[in-house]
């Protein structure tokens, strides 16, 4: 009696999810506008997500909340316009608890805005100009919720170094408490601190700036000036002001031999302080000469129902008066369509530390080695619904000796 | 003979009979049917979003105007090797948009584009996910479209390309010019529901009476 109630429940989920489905496709149709001919086009999209995460204390990751189990509702609303075939732009709006995961109030946001012009139909120079998401690497172009396989990004984009943003590093014994290389620090304390602290490359980083790129044969460039390095906060993304007087530099080289291939070799330079940390700046030294410096290549294979990603980032932080406190972090990640609906992913995440000086001069590594492997199975009920589960074990992060581990569910309506 | 063969036999004997008297009498005139469809206004051009793959170009797309698809109702016998058809995917977009086809055709899907394409379908009648090809790969990737109904195609990595895959039970079909114009020839003599769909919420019917050797007018307002 139980199965056959589940069964019903299942058939009438499904039957009104299609019936949605017809409706999500007359809205797409009348969320598209056009004029002058339909030289100007514009598509209002979006997606509705509903995320659950459980998780041990303190949170992985960029998430912030204050017991072990999180909601995060998230409404984003895409503008894609085209004006004529040489202007296009795109805006993003997101309705959530904050940008990251976090047990906050609900508030409204304009995360990206964009205008590029394309002067050429083969597409040879792009010069875009806004607030968009980095050229570096490759996961930003599938960070979206309905395209990520997983919930959360991978390790680079989200593991928390010991690096602040608002406070220079004045001695190594700094540097170590921040990054809890000293033992003693409880987890609670370790949960504040997540807001100081700051990855490799912060999510996609939509930092302000101009980009140019191009397609010449099989070889794709992008170059970027941004107000804001790889690893700032999206709290500093909207403060672009701050940071006019460094700028961040990034590139990407990428070459695709085929649709098969597609590989990328990535660079970026920029100050990783925020206006905040000026005055406790080692004297003789400007936030210019705080620098995250990356060098990143990515790789990306599909073919038939296969789809792999790798990325392998170096980072270096320039501490004036410390050293340089250096990372690694790398991620493989495998996606498989099972049928043509039900979906799984494998990912395995490694980040390694550096050592510095410490005040003996002996060498200690400034942060824990982290690994993480996520498992994401996910199931598309219709072309417009998704169900995404993910579940993450993680050694490293909090203090080095215990394996941590994280539940979370996504679900996805688009439209 | 086995029993299923039986029954699907024992089901549809008066097409087959209808069918075989038709082959059996080359000579017998073939009626046909000509009209025109009134069709929807012209659908707006799609939007590429180009949010990530940052180097675009331009973004253009060419698209169909709205055309219908006038068939000949009845349970009619599949052929007895799959016909063959095909849709393209060329400058992101399906060529053509709208296919029909008798159940029991292959339809053939070439990439003709220097990038991906990821052809699926949830529709009930063929659900199917092709992956992803290159334009070189042989063979051809294809699908068996075996029941009748309506299939939408997507591709997984342009959210903006569609097209339809109707499949009928019957050989008699024509797709509609552009202004609606249709001409439906080779036709089995009788009284006959003739429709046209116009899309996936509307088709128009029409019972015609046909006559071997007549050319027989009819309009669907």
């Amino acid at each position: 009696m139980k199965l056959l109630r589940r069964g019903l429940l299942v058939l009438c989920a499904t039957t009104m999810l299609r019936g949605a489905d017809a409706f999500f496709d007359r809205l797409e149709q009348a969320l598209t506008f056009s004029a002058v001919d339909t030289q100007v086009r514009a598509r209002l999209s979006g997606t509705l997500e509903l995320e659950g995460y459980d998780f041990q204390r303190p949170p992985p990751g960029v998430i912030d909340a204050p017991g072990r189990r999180l909601f995060n509702p998230r409404l984003s609303v895409f503008v894609d316009a085209q004006f004529g075939p040489t202007l296009y732009g795109f805006a993003q709006v997101r309705a959530d608890r904050g940008f990251d995961p976090r047990a906050a109030p609900g508030e409204l946001r304009l995360d990206e805005y964009a205008l590029r012009f394309t002067p050429w139909r083969r597409g040879v120079l792009n010069v875009q100009l806004g607030r968009f998401a980095t050229v570096v690497g490759n996961w930003t172009n599938r960070h979206g919720g309905w395209v990520n396989p997983f919930v959360t990004a991978p390790l680079p984009y989200e593991h928390l170094t010991g690096i602040w943003d608002t406070e220079a590093v004045r001695s190594p014994g700094v540097l170590f408490q921040w990054a809890r290389v000293q033992p003693g620090q409880p987890a609670e304390v370790t949960a504040i601190e997540k807001t100081l602290r700051v990855p490799i490359v912060w999510g996609p980083a939509y930092v302000p700036g101009v980009a140019v790129s191009g397609d010449i044969g099989r070889f794709r460039y992008a170059f970027e000036a941004k107000l804001g390095s790889l690893s700032s906060r999206p709290e500093a993304w909207g403060h672009a002001r701050e940071q006019r007087h460094h700028p961040s530099w990034g590139a990407r080289l990428g070459y695709r031999p085929s649709p098969t291939w597609d590989i990328g070799f990535s660079a970026s330079t920029g100050s990783y302080l925020r206006e905040f940390a000026d005055p406790e700046l080692m004297p003789g030294f400007g936030r210019g000469d705080y620098r995250q410096t990356v060098l990143a290549h990515d790789l990306a294979f599909a073919w038939r129902h296969w789809q792999l990603w790798a990325e392998v980032y170096a980072a270096r932080f320039e501490i004036p008066g410390v050293g340089d406190a250096d990372t690694g972090a790398y991620y493989l990640e495998a996606k498989y369509k099972f049928t043509p609906q039900f979906f799984g992913a494998l990912r395995w995440n490694r980040q390694v530390f550096g050592r510095i000086n410490d005040r003996r001069g002996q060498p200690v590594r400034w942060g824990h080695d982290v690994w993480r492997i996520d498992l994401a199975p996910g199931y598309r009920f219709t072309p417009h619904t998704q169900l995404k589960f993910q579940y993450s074990l993680q050694r490293g992060d909090s203090d080095g000796r215990e394996h941590t581990r994280l539940l979370a569910v996504q679900f996805t309506q688009r439209f | 003979m086995n029993s299923h063969l039986f029954v699907w036999l024992a089901r549809r004997r008066r097409s087959l009979v209808a069918a075989l008297l038709l082959a059996l009498a080359p000579g017998a005139p073939a009626a046909t049917v000509e009209g025109r469809v009134t069709l929807p206004k012209t659908r707006t051009a799609p939007v590429v979003n180009q949010r990530y793959e940052i180097v675009a170009k331009a973004g253009v797309l060419s698209t169909n105007p709205p055309v219908a698809v006038v068939y000949l109702e009845g349970g009619f016998p599949r052929p007895a090797t799959p016909p063959a058809a095909e849709i393209r995917q060329k400058d992101l977009t399906f060529i053509p948009s709208l296919l029909p086809v008798q159940a029991g055709t292959r339809v053939e899907f070439p990439n003709l584009d220097d990038t991906y394409h990821n052809i699926f379908s949830f529709s009930p009648p063929k659900r199917f996910d092709l992956g992803r090809y290159r334009a070189d790969e042989r063979p051809v990737p294809a699908v068996l479209f075996d029941q009748p109904g309506l299939v939408t195609l997507r591709c997984d990595i342009h959210e903006h390309m569609r097209a339809l895959v109707l499949v009928l039970a019957t050989p008699h079909f024509v797709v509609t010019d552009a202004t609606g114009a249709f001409r439906l020839t080779g036709l089995p003599e009788g009284r006959h529901v003739l429709k046209a769909w116009i899309d996936s919420r509307t088709t128009r019917e029409h019972v015609v009476e046909l006559r071997g050797g007549e050319v027989q007018r009819v309009d669907f307002p």
